[in-house]
């Protein structure tokens, strides 16, 4: 697969603060990438350098195996941080200006607005505009270059849940249409609902790095409940068991290698119970994103 | 080069307040530099020896060629209101951070000086052009006489007058890139001639060579004070070159140290 950006050690202080540090990893056309970290952890300064507004201490990255320039960063639809615009500027207005800067033909302006749903609100001046418009013109704007690589830094920022679920559905649309999509959050939630691969940083040192995929694998936990009295015990039986919690009156039955849910449940079908409640839990990446942090 | 320009102006355009300011300041330019007639005239009805001692439609006011430098002169007072206006496109570039964004957008930030630079030339040309007009327009009706030649003396000023007035954007922008906000670099800017002028006044007498070289004292250099010259003296009736080189140096060293500054910093 082609290579879309590749960092070595990439570096950034701040004074006595290191933001970033020897940060290095690749991308590939493609990917969702998802970089998540917790707050202040180097995630927007990293993008800050991508994109060409913060000027690293040392390390250096390039582009589609080119050294990164303005005229590159035009490809390259970002959004960082809150969407910036002019505040007495209509939509559509800040929109023609970004296809000047861009030099990009002006007539992509109706179909990316078209795609995040503010057709009849472009006239109206950007400091009218609710949160979520202001964060979905931000998504318009990047796209309006038809760009290969898409940036986006926490786009759900302050949304409510349905301007939360539009937004993800907008990512997996555009992710679809084969773009790269590299995608800064700390919304564990949101990178594993919508990443193919992700990136963890502490206190601007990587400390993960791997395909979303992997999280998902592993051993298998079942919350199961069933009106039997002895039901602690024929789960203790089952082979597969490894450990059980009882948590909110269900228990938690983390299974051995090899054994799935529907196993257990052929198990205590057998021995004559039906179960009320069965749900196969695969290990999140929250948990496991906790787990790397800890240990890290 | 002019791809730039028109980006800076499709931000300004629906500025409104660029539209009152600029609307403003070529209006005061316009009826103000076409009024001195008046002024004259309100001058010899107020006090009451001035019509007397003076022969108020005898002063060649408006006649080529003295109406070029006095009205270059006036309209250069002026200057500050555009460089406010300079200030503020500047300044609310970091406080609405779209400079960061513009150069996320793909614009390179040398080009997007270049941006500025090419709209403080723009309005430079048009104060040039407008004074132009109205000097014209005011000498032919005024002048007694209408030779070539006597039109065409003392035009050299306006290449001076363009380069007072570019300096002094520059200037305001360089104070923006610096200060980054507005108001602060308001004051800055409107105090520079004063606070030129404290420290010129308290050096001149050990090194007196220096003054002229100080910036706001360059401009002042550029076109001479003409009015005296209606009281019989003496005035400097030619555009200095030791002036222009200087007002050339510092208009250059502005924009340098706000290209360095952008250059230089995280947006």
């Amino acid at each position: 697969m082609e290579t879309v950006l590749s960092i070595t050690g990439l570096t950034k202080h701040f004074g006595r603060i290191n933001a970033v540090n020897n940060l290095s990893l690749e991308v590939k056309a493609g990917q969702v990438f998802g970089m998540l970290g917790p707050n202040g952890s180097g995630k927007t300064t990293t993008l800050g350098m991508l994109m060409g507004v913060v000027n690293p201490t040392g390390g250096s990255f390039t582009w589609f195996g080119q050294q990164p320039t303005n005229e590159i960063r035009k490809k390259i639809g970002a959004v960082l941080e809150h969407p910036i615009f002019y505040p007495y500027l209509s939509g559509q207005k800040n929109l023609e200006l970004n296809s000047m800067i861009k030099q990009c033909p002006a007539e992509n302006i109706p179909k990316v607005l078209e795609l995040v749903e503010l057709t009849e609100r472009k006239d109206d001046k950007y400091k009218t505009y609710s949160l979520g418009m202001k964060q979905r013109l931000a998504i318009a704007s990047a796209l309006l270059n038809d760009p290969t690589v898409l940036i986006l830094d926490e786009p759900t920022n302050g949304l409510d849940p349905m301007g939360i679920a539009e937004i993800r559905e907008l990512i997996k649309r555009i992710a679809a249409n084969g773009k790269t999509i590299i995608l800064a959050s700390h919304l564990l939630d949101e990178v594993q609902k919508v990443c193919t691969h992700f990136a963890v940083l502490k206190r601007g040192n990587l400390v993960h790095y791997g395909p979303v995929d992997e999280v998902g694998s592993g051993t298998e936990t079942v919350e199961v409940n069933a009106e039997a009295g002895n039901l602690n015990e024929l789960l203790l039986a089952f082979q597969g068991t490894a450990t059980i919690n009882r948590e909110n009156g269900s228990y938690h039955v983390a299974l051995r290698d090899g054994f799935h849910s529907k196993d257990l449940n052929q198990f205590l079908f057998d021995k004559g119970v039906v179960a009320s409640h069965l749900v196969t839990k695969k290990k999140s990446l929250e948990k496991q994103f906790l787990e790397i942090l800890a240990s890290s | 080069m002019l791809h730039l320009l028109k980006i800076d102006l499709k931000k300004m355009t629906s500025y409104r307040t660029f539209w009152v300011v600029c609307g403003l300041y070529f209006m005061t330019l316009g009826f103000g530099a076409a009024s001195g007639m008046e002024f004259l005239k309100w001058l010899g009805r107020t006090f009451e020896d001035f019509g007397q001692s003076i022969n108020i439609n005898r002063i060649p006011l408006y006649h080529f060629p003295d109406v070029w430098m006095n009205l270059i002169w006036c309209a250069g007072l002026l200057k500050v209101v555009l460089a406010v206006m300079v200030v503020i496109s500047v300044t609310n570039e970091y406080t609405y951070r779209t400079l960061r964004q513009n150069v996320i957008d793909g614009l390179s930030r040398s080009e997007f000086l270049l941006s500025k630079i090419l709209t403080n030339v723009l309005l430079s040309l048009m104060s040039v052009v407008l004074i132009f007009a109205i000097g014209l327009v005011t000498g032919l009706i005024y002048s007694p006489s209408i030779e070539l030649d006597t039109i065409l003396t003392d035009v050299e000023f306006f290449p001076a007058y363009f380069l007072e007035v570019f300096f002094f954007l520059s200037y305001a922008l360089m104070l923006g890139v610096l200060v980054q906000r507005s108001g602060l670099t308001i004051i800055l800017l409107l105090l520079s001639h004063m606070i030129e002028a404290i420290i010129t006044s308290n050096i001149d007498e050990y090194v007196p060579d220096l003054i002229p070289f100080f910036p706001m004292r360059s401009i002042w250099n550029l076109v001479p004070w003409p009015f005296p010259r209606y009281a019989f003296q003496q005035i400097q009736d030619f555009v200095s070159l030791k002036a222009v080189a200087i007002v050339i140096g510092w208009t250059l060293v502005c924009n340098y140290i706000s290209y360095f500054k952008l250059k230089r910093a995280d947006i």
